[in-house]
């Protein structure tokens, strides 16, 4: 029953047919509240009153570290469906959400390094968060050398699926490790259900660029996704009727 | 499940090559190290364990390299495949050995040198189970890289296995520091020996289950 | 809320001394999601380019 519905609402086709009808809204909405979300806090929000402007970077850093993680928990989401259900879309899907997991998490380490240089004076520190981000970094690239170094796609899917999986514990050491080692980074400054300590007036455009990089990046994954499913499926009939 | 032992170590003990090589590999790192410093301007026992730790990444990356790679290729591993209900036996036992006869050697190699650049010798025996408990755990997270790249050369399995590999090579860090200052060590070796245990456990189903996916 | 935390354009840019690693850093972020946009744009042209070239009618 719960395999029926699966497959029926995960073919290659309808996923691309829906996608094709959402994608304008997503780019728009995602495109134009980064835009909203940075002016704001580019220009509109108060200076920091101990780390001065280079806070600024915090409205890229902090969305592009997040949907790191937030895009590699995704892929583990696809590769239980693989292994479990055997549902080729989501196979497809992890393949096309890596490359992007991987420009992210380069982002996130770039941004850091960078406002490192005038906040704490080194651009880069073995502390905890910022080692446990460049593996993850190393993890969507060893990702993304397993699938390409298989000429049988279907055993390099099934395998890539199984490492995203081992590699997902990787995750909870990345939250844990801030506790276990002392470390220079500051501890994560706002939580869902408590109290923040970061001004109302830094949070908003904080939050409004984190939800605008979250639309861009999944019209982003909505393009990759779909040159990389004609690329597969590209000898079957329904790939001929909608190019 | 002796059977699968006695058998996986007469394997071993025909390739010269795959169990010498890491324990040269470790002698000779663990020489060069302190040859190419100026010994006389720091304390070679505050930092040499990180070369240990290093040189002990590298050698279970060497030692478990051609792991499965053989046994594939000449259609062993698939015969056993076929003959075996329970594969993972046959992976656990083959890790099993290749900590016995490698990994252990290499600990103890490890500790020794350790021991002969200025560590206090009442550490001798935490360190080499240290030592021993970390390569447990690097051979079952190698085997697993090796077994994903299978005989796509060695690049592949370090890129799949190296980041599953640091959090080990960091608690290590950790447990080094508390023999330094000799605090919390049996902590850290209760959390280790049950992590391996878990590993051990786990790891071979899941290499049996990518085996599978090779063989098939 | 919405008050220019400037005071004119050089400072915008200038950042009391942080501006270059701001907008560099804001710059190099752009420029990556916009070219893999253009990247991923082009790789739909092109396959869609050879699917139908590999099934016209001859």
């Amino acid at each position: 029953m719960i395999t029926a519905f699966i497959h029926k609402f995960s073919s290659p086709k309808s996923f691309v047919n829906l996608t094709e009808k959402i994608y304008p809204f997503l780019i728009i909405f995602g495109v134009s509240m980064l835009i909203f979300g940075w002016a704001w806090g580019l220009f509109f929000a108060p200076q920091d009153a101990v780390q001065g402007n280079s806070y600024r970077i915090i409205f890229l850093h902090v969305p592009s570290v997040i949907f790191a993680e937030l895009i590699y928990f995704f892929m583990a989401v696809c590769a239980l469906m693989h292994l479990v259900w055997r549902v080729k879309l989501a196979a497809y899907l992890i393949k096309s959400a890596a490359p992007i997991g991987a420009m992210i998490t380069f982002i996130g380490l770039f941004s850091g390094s960078i406002w490192g240089i005038p906040t704490w004076g080194t651009w880069w520190q073995w502390d905890a968060r910022i080692t446990s981000t460049l593996i993850l970094f190393i993890m969507y690239l060893g990702i993304l050398t397993l699938h390409g170094s298989f000429s049988n796609l279907e055993k390099a899917d099934r395998l890539m699926s199984i490492l995203v999986i081992i590699g997902v514990i990787n995750i909870p050491i990345i939250k844990k490790s801030v506790d276990w080692w002392s470390t220079l980074h500051q501890p994560a400054s706002i939580s869902v259900s408590g109290s923040s300590s970061i001004d109302p007036s830094m949070l908003y455009p904080l939050f409004i660029s984190v939800i605008g990089l979250g639309f861009t990046l999944i019209a982003l994954g909505i393009l990759t996704s779909r040159s990389y499913i004609f690329t597969r499926e590209k000898n079957k009939r329904w790939v001929l009727e909608h190019v | 499940m002796l059977r699968l032992i006695k058998a996986e170590s007469f394997k071993l003990s025909k390739k010269l090559k795959s169990w010498l090589g890491p324990l040269l590999i470790m002698v000779l790192v663990l020489i060069a190290f302190p040859l190419s410093i100026d010994i006389s301007q720091y304390d070679l026992d505050k930092f040499y364990f990180s070369i240990i730790v290093v040189s002990l990444l590298m050698t279970a990356f060497v030692a478990t390299e051609g792991m499965f790679e053989e046994d594939f290729e000449d259609g062993s591993l698939e015969q056993e495949f076929l003959i075996e209900k329970d594969f993972y036996k046959v992976v656990f036992s083959k890790i099993l050995v290749y900590v016995a006869f490698i990994g252990i050697p290499i600990a103890f190699i490890g500790a020794l040198f350790s021991f002969a650049n200025g560590v206090a010798i009442v550490s001798f025996a935490k360190i080499l189970l240290l030592l021993s408990l970390s390569n447990l755990l690097l051979f079952n997270l190698f085997a697993f890289g090796n077994a994903l790249s299978i005989n796509k050369g060695a690049m592949l399995g370090v890129l799949t296995a190296l980041p599953l590999a640091l959090p080990v090579i960091i608690l290590l860090g950790r447990a080094i520091r508390s023999i330094q200052f000799d605090e919390g060590f049996t902590a850290i070796i209760a959390l280790m020996t049950g992590i391996g245990l878990i590993i051990s456990a786990i790891m071979p189903i899941i290499i049996s289950a990518v085996l599978k996916t090779h063989i098939d | 809320m919405f008050n220019l935390a400037f005071d004119n354009f050089n400072d915008i840019l200038y950042m009391q001394g942080h501006g270059i690693y701001v907008w560099s850093v804001y710059l190099i972020g752009i420029l990556m999601i916009a070219t893999s946009f253009l990247i991923a744009n082009k790789r739909i042209k092109a396959i869609q380019k050879k699917i139908k070239i590999s099934n016209a009618p001859s």
